[in-house]
């Protein structure tokens, strides 16, 4: 029972880092109608600069740094590339972000190498323990870190000019438009907030009891893709609970693999993806994902 | 012969009437369509007109089989239309031509319309893979019969021009041509001159009466270009917010006190009265 | 009188004047007569290139046609319907891990117990295809029923389910080391060094040559097949549904059967071309079948033209011949330095120049590498992006109002047909 509460309490603490990185992909879908594939890589990328920049000027800079670094990345794209091609087929924008993958991928390769960079979490490497629940001190501050920045987000999309205008332009583009709403503005912020939160998820997945950031965190953003989809893609809330569903059933198949050993060492990194399929198996456009009108 | 009255002689005997009967949909909250009924005779020209948002293209997504009916039956013979499948529904001979137009630009005239013959031929992956000769057969024989109809409708030293190159009243005709090339027995046409120019409109409706007395078929009509929704319909069923308020012959319709009011009171710029006027001295006007 | 001679009878009288359709018509013809010969002078080369030609460049170009197989598949999926895959290293695995099961021998190989049918090598060639296909046959309900970019995603599912079970289905794949894939041979008739040997005018014709000709032979039917496809009732039905599924749909086409179809012809092309990819290199491993092989295959039909088979062929070429190409001449090239010379190694030079040419082509060159080349050769024909059926201009209400033609005497009014 108390493995089961630990592994519990993992899953929700890896499952609102998805959860993060799975908000900035559904509101970049909303806003720019663009499935951005560069997600992967923009998370690399902070990682990579918080750990480097730390070395220099001190952790707390190094994580501002970071942040601004992929925000940036992410607002060009979106400004350079993206804007460019308003109107474009959904499928040759999300083949876009795949080019702009590529290279930035490349690049963080080219630069760690075989390196394992470390970043000094304040926070150390220790565990928290209640009793016999235990869990990594860095998963603990990220479900704390990740819940104030969910919550924020949820009240910004509610309340704020910038949330109500993005609900507008994903509802009705043109009629917004005619409100007055720039829908260039709109896009570019909302790449801006994407790139934030997928720098922040970045800061917790390489701490403990992650060694630190190698290429292989790449692959640990992608399966944050299966949590917006099987969530759908354009649902907020949908993109919070498929975090966590993801998380917590990683966290659990990780747990219990000695059990789940006949489908192979490494079971719980494709769990997402599994959990995925069955999903799409019966609800095509995810949990809350609008469901198509038209019948074909 | 005029075009009120179809003459019985010329309608297909296997033709049998669209009954519309208590249809209703729902998009989340909002009621697109409340409750219409209504019947195409077979071999009539049926307009369905009404103000902007009245559900006129919601009754056409029901007919074709794209929205799905919350209530009601639509029949078609011994088929029913709102339990079926669009593709299963252009298989028993309902085609449509839509408003915005739907053709695929990079393809050429005959291949857009060779796209109408789908459910006439068989080919499938293997056979047309290799070639094998009665996929070539097949694609030779309703090639002729697509250059047929593309001559029918103006299209015929087009028909190896790609679709998005052309003029937009000839993809117009282009999406009626596809809609012909199914061998319909019931064709829905959506709003086809809509932004066409006087000449082209006047033209349109020329086929389209050509249509129905050369083949003998049902026309269901949405039109916003009131002279010749009332010229060339042989009924008229008037819709506004979802709800059916008039039915009958044009001249019925046009005299019905509710449907004026809904026309003046929506802001609409036609009026129904004003345009049967307006009608006697130009071919149409345009929303 | 019949329907459709009244309807033909009608649209003589109302034919305009075709402007110019034999002077077309001429030029057609003479166009055609030059391509007819450049095609067949382009085979006589392909036919003759294993005489002159060093084997490193010959089991290159073995590589290629396998790469061109793969790359025409995913088109036919991707560019001709509008599904995104990622999936499609998933069914190369599948193909190549058939081949090397069913045709392989059981047997030890270091630390792993290898099983294997010992089956001719034809029979896993065929056993490579047809799984493949079953894969995306068990697969394809769900690629019917998903929006292309929901596709998009879940595939990266089979991406990593793939490598998984690879990794972990030690006594079939190999696991992590991967087997070596058994030689290919036909009716007896080996395609390696020996059994028989054989020599061509003083040539000898060794494993790269025979090689070459199977992989020739394979890309051929490959793309043949792809372009009668398309050309034909199945390729419109396709071609339609990409640029509008409500419009495919009312028109009689299945959309969600044509999906599921495609998906799994798609995946039969990428079994084959897995199956080529295993004797190209001699060996399978499961690092060579992830993500990155998916967005390679991708790069190869969105550089070489969403949508054309000739297109998926020049990418196919490019995407593959571009490292080696960088590799043999990294002196030359800039910016490329070897093994530690502080350039760009041959591979990293390769793929920031795919990540650029894939943003670029689709910023400025949707039709890509094939769209270039009929520009080249005018046959500029407008040929629209994906999707490209929202390219046509919205109606401008303008051509209402703007029109002064004037009201023709015969309106369409009351018994004016005749």
């Amino acid at each position: 029972m108390t493995q089961f509460l630990s592994l519990l309490l993992n899953g929700v603490s890896l499952g609102a880092l998805y959860a993060l990185i799975a908000l900035g992909f559904v509101i970049i879908f909303k806003a720019s109608e663009v499935v951005s594939f560069t997600h992967g890589s923009l998370l690399l990328l902070g990682a990579y600069t918080i750990a480097r920049a730390s070395d220099s000027i001190g952790f707390f800079p190094a994580v501002l740094v970071g942040l601004a670094v992929t925000a940036l990345a992410a607002v060009l794209v979106e400004r350079l590339i993206i804007n460019r091609l308003r109107g474009a087929a959904v499928i040759s924008l999300a083949i876009v972000t795949i080019g702009v993958d590529i290279i930035i991928l490349t690049e963080m390769i080219r630069r760690i190498g075989s390196d394992i960079l470390n970043v000094p979490h304040p926070w150390g490497g220790g565990s928290f323990r209640l009793g016999d629940v235990g869990i990594s001190q860095n998963r603990l501050v990220a479900i704390a870190v990740a819940a104030v920045l969910i919550g924020l987000f949820f009240a910004a999309f509610k309340y704020s000019n910038w949330g109500i205008a993005m609900r507008a332009s994903a509802e009705d583009g043109e009629t917004a438009a005619l409100m007055g709403i720039k829908q260039g503005q709109v896009s570019a912020l909302a790449w801006v907030v994407a790139g934030i939160l997928a720098a922040v998820a970045a800061l917790f997945l390489v701490g403990s009891p992650t060694p630190g950031v190698t290429p292989a965190a790449y692959a640990v953003g992608l399966r944050a893709f299966p949590a917006a989809i099987l969530g759908g893609l354009d649902s907020t809330g949908g993109a919070l609970v498929g975090g966590l569903l993801i998380g917590i059933a990683e966290a659990l198949a990780a747990g219990y693999q000695d059990q789940l050993l006949f489908l192979g060492r490494g079971f719980s990194a494709v769990v997402p993806f599994i959990v995925m399929i069955a999903v799409l198996m019966f609800r095509p456009s995810g949990l809350f994902g609008t469901k198509e009108l038209t019948r074909v | 012969m005029t075009a009120g009255s179809p003459v019985e002689a010329d309608v297909r005997p296997d033709i049998p009437p669209v009954e519309v009967d208590n249809v209703s949909v729902r998009f989340g909250a909002i009621k697109a369509l409340s409750g219409v009924s209504f019947t195409v005779q077979p071999g009539t020209i049926h307009a369905v007109i009404g103000p902007n948002g009245a559900g006129k293209s919601t009754m056409f997504n029901v007919l074709s089989g794209v929205y799905k009916a919350a209530e009601g039956q639509v029949r078609f013979g011994d088929h029913r239309l709102d339990q079926m499948r669009p593709y299963k529904i252009a298989g028993i001979g309902v085609a449509r031509a839509f408003q915005n137009i739907a053709l695929s630009a990079g393809q050429t005239v005959a291949e857009n319309l060779m796209l109408g013959r789908h459910h006439l031929t068989k080919a499938g992956f293997l056979a047309a893979g290799l070639r094998l000769p009665r996929a070539t057969r097949e694609g030779k024989v309703h090639g002729a019969r697509v250059a047929e109809i593309a001559e029918f409708l103006e299209l015929g030293n087009k028909l190896h021009t790609p679709v998005g190159v052309l003029s937009y009243g000839d993809q117009k005709r282009v999406e009626v041509a596809r809609a012909l090339c199914t061998e319909p027995r019931l064709l829905l046409l959506d709003e086809p001159v809509a932004g066409m120019n006087a000449e082209e409109t006047h033209r349109m409706a020329e086929a389209i009466l050509e249509i129905r007395s050369a083949l003998g078929i049902s026309v269901v009509l949405v039109e916003h270009d009131m002279g010749m929704v009332m010229s060339l319909a042989d009924r008229v069923t008037v819709l506004d917010f979802g709800r059916r308020i008039a039915d009958g012959t044009p001249a019925e319709v046009q005299a019905d006190p509710e449907v004026i009011r809904a026309y003046l009171g929506s802001g609409d710029e036609i009026d129904p009265a004003a345009a049967a006027a307006h009608s006697s001295d130009t071919p149409g006007t345009h929303s | 009188m019949s329907e459709s001679t009244a309807v033909a009878a009608k649209g003589a009288t109302r034919r305009n004047g075709a402007k110019g359709s034999n002077g077309a018509g001429g030029g057609r013809s003479a166009r055609s007569l030059i391509k007819l010969l450049l095609v067949a002078a382009l085979l006589v080369v392909l036919l003759a290139l294993p005489l002159y030609v060093p084997e490193f460049w010959l089991r290159t170009g073995f590589a290629v046609f396998g790469a061109i197989v793969g790359a025409i598949g995913l088109n036919l999926l991707v560019g001709t319907t509008g599904q995104l895959s990622l999936a499609h290293a998933f069914f190369l695995a599948v193909g190549a891990v058939s081949y090397v099961f069913v045709s392989g021998e059981p047997g030890g190989l270091g630390v792993a117990d290898l099983d294997g049918l010992s089956f001719p090598p034809i029979v896993g060639m065929i056993v490579g295809v047809l799984l493949a296909g079953l894969a995306g046959l068990i697969f394809s309900p769900i690629a019917a029923r998903l929006r292309g970019i929901y596709l998009g995603v879940a595939s990266l599912a089979l991406v990593f389910i793939g490598i998984h079970v690879l990794n972990a289905w030690t006594s079939v794949t190999g696991g992590f080391n991967g087997r070596t894939a058994p030689e290919f041979s036909l009716f007896g008739f080996t395609f390696g060094n020996r059994d028989p040997e054989l020599y061509v005018i003083g040539v000898p014709f060794r494993e790269a040559e025979r090689l070459w000709y199977l992989g020739l032979v394979l890309a051929l039917a490959a793309y043949l097949f792809a372009r009668n496809i398309l050309r034909s009732r199945p390729g419109r039905a396709l071609q339609t549904l990409r640029d509008s599924e409500v419009a495919a749909a009312v028109m009689g086409v299945n959309v969600q059967g044509y999906k599921a179809r495609i998906f799994l012809v798609s995946s039969m092309y990428a079994g084959l071309s897995g199956v080529m990819y295993a004797l190209s290199i001699g060996s399978i491993a499961p690092e060579s079948f992830g993500l990155e092989l998916s967005i390679l295959y991708l790069a190869m039909i969105v550089l070489g033209g969403l949508g054309s088979v000739n297109g998926a062929v020049l990418g196919a070429i490019f995407v593959s011949a571009l490292p080696l190409v960088f590799q043999r001449y990294a002196d030359i090239i800039p910016f490329v330095g070897g093994q530690g010379g502080g350039g760009l190694a041959a591979g990293e030079a390769a793929r920031f120049l795919f990540g650029a040419a894939i943003i670029l082509v689709i910023l400025f060159e949707p039709a890509g590498l094939a769209g270039i080349a009929n520009r080249i050769t005018g046959r500029g024909r407008a040929r629209a992006r994906p999707g490209g059926g929202a390219s046509t201009p919205p109606p401008s209400t303008d051509t209402s109002t703007t029109s002064t033609s004037p009201s023709p005497s015969d309106r369409p009014a009351q018994g004016s047909t005749t």
